[in-house]
């Protein structure tokens, strides 16, 4: 009782045991704070890295050439195979580089883009995910295609009627394929941008134009640049209706390939490295416009249990020909990057809780005047019987005391500047007239954050366990000094 | 009841080999009242300590009931102090951090584990208010020891001395930073002590008064009890 009454007073009465706690403080706040902001970006980027990727992603060794195999043989195989209980949905795609060429409309210039072109059965996407709940178009969400809405068909009946007659259109290595297409409108000629309101339609058109849709990625069809207020804003370079050319390479032959697709929708994943990169066709047509009919180069599957990922990429891997296929999570994947995260994450950690480390030297020299400080309460308390262990515990005690105290009014801190960090930096920013958080870099609406209890713990029992061990050698001096001698220090 | 036998003490500072001690032999019988008194720096308070288990001799034994207590493991002699010998110093030693009430109920926290003073708490609070009640404190329980004067402190320092109802008072100049009333009225509380509660007191000593109110007296001289191993000043004690 002694010993927590005792604690109890050193720490109301001693004004140093202050500096302790607010070191303390300080240190368990950044750490949550950086913790809690690293993990956001983290997670952001991890769900933005799982964004486009399904759990497992069986990949043939040559995109170009794909698997050998149809692929409802392959997903058949796999339905079948011990994997097959654990996997909730399937999707075959054919992904390829290719060059995506398209007219800026504030320009008049055409833009050629390296793209990955990405052909995929969108209802049977949607079932793997990372596609559907990314498209600009939310009534398409839940039944996901590539024909046109109203608005771009209108957009491009319209500009096709505001052109002249064309002459005879160049020949294509894709026609008459059974897939309609659409009619084509820069057949070798330049394009003359049109203004909408000049264009009018005769008459509504009387069919909707099927397939040839194609589903861009939002930063190939916008450009971020600061508006007259200076604030960043994507403006489109390329609407909904606007036709653009697809450059890519056939199978077998490696023939140049390429046709006209009209944009229906966009896609934002919210990561910039797809939303730059990605457009998306209908798997039927691309696979015949690269004379690879039944066959594709990638299956995505969907797990219903993430946690036997393991399990499925080791069955999987012993049901394809080792050397022409690979089987991996999105995790792995994304390995080096994530592996990276990781990584800084860590050193970053470490070299915060040095922060606290130096409070633990703080405490140390502190505790070492404090002591000498009562050496005498030391002698008396031992006069009336206290022992070597009971003084010891008095120094801990104080030491975990402080710890708790620092660690509780840190905590206190931290969540509250974590939790108002966007406020803080406006705050900072409209004070200071400089933009700390530029949303153009990050690509964030705000700085994300993400406050793990588990991480909160850590921090907590590392700060406690730093205060309690730089303890230890100031309670230990107290604890073995000598009654007599400690009654008549002066 | 407490027995020294050829207790040798030394002390070393800068090198040098101090003796205090040099074979003390002294006997303390229950229920005395025994003064101890020399020249500054004849080891009385060291003797003291010796028989209060502050400390260890160099040689000799220290018997408490005919069981010897300076060779006992460090925890036994802090139980001792705690419930057996009650310590009162010159310059009072309370804790400057706790109230007078909580001064005097020091001992018994350091005696009770957490349990054990949640359930006693009452009791103890009572024993330590009515040991005040009787030290003329009662008004001062909540006062820190900065608050009180000398007398106050001393008075507070007994009180503490008594709350775990040991059998031995050991003093060590109980009236040497007091004004004489004051110290007068010390004397007066640990005679009544001695008497009334049947309390033995050893005291160590340079005032007349106090010395003189004592059953006995043994004199140290450089280091050894002057005269016979056990003289018996006053016939009231044994």
């Amino acid at each position: 009782m002694y010993k927590l009454l005792l604690c109890w007073r050193y720490l109301c009465t001693r004004y140093l045991a202050m500096v302790c706690i607010i070191s303390v403080m300080l240190g368990v706040a950044t750490l949550i704070v950086v913790n809690s902001v690293m993990g956001g970006f983290s997670t952001k980027l991890k769900d933005r890295l799982h964004g486009l990727l399904s759990d497992v992603v069986i990949e043939s060794i040559d995109p170009v050439e794909g698997f050998h195999e149809p692929a409802e043989s392959m997903m058949e195989r796999i339905r079948k195979s011990p994997a097959g209980p654990h996997i909730a949905a399937m999707s075959p795609s054919v992904e390829i580089f290719a060059i995506m060429r398209y007219r800026n409309p504030h320009s008049g210039r055409s833009i050629t883009r390296m793209v990955k072109l990405v052909g995929v059965d969108p209802a049977l996407q949607k079932n793997v995910g990372g596609f559907a709940e990314h498209l600009q178009d939310e009534s398409r969400r839940r039944n996901p295609h590539f024909d046109l809405p109203k608005e771009a068909l209108d957009r491009f009946w319209a500009r096709q009627r505001a052109l002249p007659e064309l002459p005879a259109q160049p020949k294509q290595p894709i026609d008459d394929d059974g897939i309609p297409s659409l009619p084509r409108i820069n057949g070798g000629r330049k394009w003359e941008p049109q203004p909408p309101e000049a264009a009018k339609l005769d008459k509504p058109p009387e069919r909707a134009v099927p397939s040839k849709g194609i589903i861009v990625g939002h930063l190939l069809a916008h450009v971020r640049a600061p508006d007259e207020n200076g604030v960043s804003k994507d403006h489109a370079i390329l609407g909904l209706g606007d036709d653009v050319m697809i450059y890519t390479i056939g199978s077998g032959q490696l023939e140049p390939v390429f046709d006209q697709f009209v944009v229906s929708d966009y896609i934002k994943s919210e990561m910039s490295e797809y939303d730059s990169m990605y457009v998306y066709v209908p798997l039927e047509h691309l696979q015949h416009l690269r004379t690879m009919e039944g066959r594709v180069n990638t299956i995505q599957i969907r797990l219903k249990d993430y946690g036997k990922a393991k399990e499925v990429t080791e069955t999987l891997r012993g049901l394809f020909p080792r050397y022409d296929t690979m089987v991996l999570t999105w995790e792995e994947k994304q390995g080096a990057l994530l592996s990276a995260i990781r990584i800084e994450r860590a050193i970053l950690n470490l070299l915060l809780f040095m922060i606290i480390g130096v409070a633990g030297f703080g405490i140390l020299a502190i505790f070492s005047m404090i002591v000498t400080e009562k050496t005498r309460d030391i002698g008396i308390l031992k006069s009336l019987g206290a022992s070597h262990w009971g003084v010891w515990s008095i120094f801990i005690g104080f030491g975990l005391l402080l710890g708790v105290v620092g660690c509780g009014l840190g905590t206190v801190l931290g969540l509250a500047i974590t939790y108002n960090i966007n406020e803080i930096e406006q705050w900072i920013s409209g004070k200071t007239g400089s933009d700390l958080f530029d949303k153009s870099i990050y690509y964030f609406t705000e700085i994300p954050v993400d406050v793990q209890p588990v991480n909160i713990a850590v921090i907590l029992l590392g700060a406690l366990a730093i205060a309690v061990t730089f303890s230890i050698l100031p309670a230990i001096r107290a604890a073995l000094l000598h009654p007599v001698r400690a009654l008549r220090y002066e | 009841m407490l027995v020294a036998k050829g207790l040798h003490k030394s002390y070393w500072r800068k090198r040098n080999e101090v003796r205090v001690l040099q074979g003390v032999n002294l006997e303390v019988h229950r229920g005395e009242f025994l003064g101890i008194v020399g020249a500054s720096g004849c080891g009385k308070s060291t003797l003291l300590h010796l028989l209060g288990t502050l400390d260890r001799p160099d040689q000799g034994e220290v018997y408490l009931d005919d069981e010897r207590i300076d060779n006992r493991p460090s925890h036994h002699r802090d139980k001792l102090r705690n419930a057996t010998f009650g310590f009162i110093f010159q310059f009072y030693h309370l804790l400057p951090e706790l109230s007078t009430l909580e001064n005097v109920l020091s001992p018994a926290m350091i005696a009770h584990s957490l349990v054990g003073w949640w359930k006693n708490r009452r009791e103890l609070r009572l024993r330590a208010e009515s040991l005040l009640e009787r030290f003329g404190l009662s008004h001062r329980l909540k006062h820190r020891p900065s608050e009180l004067s000398g007398g106050e402190m001393q008075r507070a320092a007994i009180a503490r001395a008594l709350i775990t109802k040991p059998r031995v008072l050991l003093a060590d100049e109980p009236t040497g930073n007091l004004d004489t009333e004051t110290g007068g009225e010390i004397v007066r509380i640990l005679r009544d002590l001695n008497q009334n509660d049947g309390l033995t007191v050893v005291v160590v000593t340079h005032n007349n008064d106090l010395a003189a109110s004592c059953d006995r007296t043994v004199r140290l001289v450089a280091g050894r009890v002057e005269g016979a191993p056990f003289p018996v000043v006053n016939a009231k004690a044994g």
